[in-house]
């Protein structure tokens, strides 16, 4: 699967085409580390000179996609890209099986599970920033997400997902996504565990009048 | 798979989502890696055998290979020698470009790549399972790099 998605363009403030994929293979994480990870330690490391405390340097300064790669045929994980301008910007894995509700309310009901989601980091303003630089392309996160979501409806799901979110990125997807905290995984380092139902998927989706 | 083509709608997200951090996974998962060698069938045996008796068919030394190849030959040694060493994706990826067989066959056959496929995983293990290495390579060793040639390159 191919198709056009519009990204968000910071240069010009307006839309820019982008491709959605689902075909991800070798190349894309040896391209994530070539192009990726160099320019994230180069942002850590003026980020840690210009005196941020060192819990302020993103986690996934740590990040390893290799760490991935022997998923790639397993049927029950899917895993999305995004490019743009000819570069890789988001890379996502989700796992259509085995994984259910803990909200009350849906308890035991199927969910598609976002395993990992990262955006190339010059995407990132906090990270661009200490370089001197403008993030470049906004709303990579938003659209991996909805991909997300609408691959839960296509397995029937009815756009439930969920994910273990991040200490840093609780405000995005509670506040600005719109997802419910349902508790911290004591499994998972105390990360929470966040939930869309369905309503809250639609309303993301923009489809109940935009999202959170 | 059809997305959401509302210009409105995309300039809202980007505004929600300037300054966040979106990152999921990753560390985490790393440290906690989930023990799964015991749903796995080792095939790196198969591996082993399969860069050695390439390498021999084309009369090329390790440290020969290894430039062809364009790999470090530390690495290379390793594979070939170290029964639990864990070749690296590149390693294998190059391996895989320089013998003309699919990357990803040769990366499950590596252990780097799961494959749910028994008929697959039987004969790579028959395939290992015959090693006797020795400096020439008999016609039953000539026989048996064809088929894991041939079973690398089967659609």
């Amino acid at each position: 699967m191919r198709i056009p998605v519009q990204l968000f363009d910071h240069a010009t403030n307006d839309a820019v085409e982008g491709e959605l994929f689902d075909e991800v293979t070798v190349e894309h994480f040896l391209e994530t580390q070539r192009d990726w990870r160099p320019a994230v330690i180069e942002a850590a490391k003026a980020m840690l000179k210009s005196g941020a405390p060192r819990e302020g340097v993103p986690r996934h300064f740590h990040w390893d996609w290799s760490r991935k790669e022997a998923d790639l045929k397993v049927l029950a994980f899917s895993f999305f890209g995004i490019t743009c301008g000819g570069r890789l910007q988001g890379l996502m894995k989700l796992e259509t099986a085995g994984r259910s509700c803990r909200l009350p309310a849906q308890k035991g009901k199927p969910l598609v599970y976002v395993d990992y989601l990262e955006t190339a980091p010059w995407n990132i303003k906090t990270l661009a920033q200490p370089l001197g630089k403008a993030p470049q392309f906004g709303a990579i996160g938003s659209r991996l997400i909805e991909a997300a979501v609408r691959k839960s409806i296509e397995e029937g799901f009815k756009g439930r997902i969920a994910l273990h979110s991040l200490s840093t990125s609780e405000q995005f997807y509670l506040e600005k996504c719109g997802m419910t905290a349902v508790s911290r995984d004591p499994a998972k380092q105390d990360l929470l565990w966040c939930e869309f139902t369905p309503e809250q998927a639609e309303l993301f989706l923009g489809e109940g009048g935009g999202a959170a | 798979m059809n997305m959401n083509t509302d210009k409105d709608w995309l300039r809202r997200r980007a505004e929600q989502e300037d300054g966040c951090f979106v990152s999921v996974g990753g560390l985490i998962e790393s440290l906690a890696e989930k023990d799964e060698s015991a749903s796995v069938v080792p095939m790196k045996p198969a591996f082993v055998r399969f860069v050695q008796l390439a390498r021999r068919d084309r009369r090329l030394s390790l440290e020969q290979f290894a430039e062809k190849v364009d790999v470090e030959l530390a690495e290379l040694v390793k594979i070939e020698t170290e029964e639990h060493y864990k070749p690296t994706l590149r390693t294998v990826y190059k391996i895989a470009e320089f013998l003309k067989v699919p990357d990803k066959k040769l990366l499950a056959l590596a252990g780097l790549l799961q494959v749910k496929d028994p008929q697959f995983q039987k004969a790579a293990l028959k395939f290992a399972a015959r090693s006797a290495p020795i400096e020439k390579l008999s016609q039953r060793e000539h026989s048996d790099l064809e088929e894991i040639v041939k079973l690398l390159c089967e659609q």
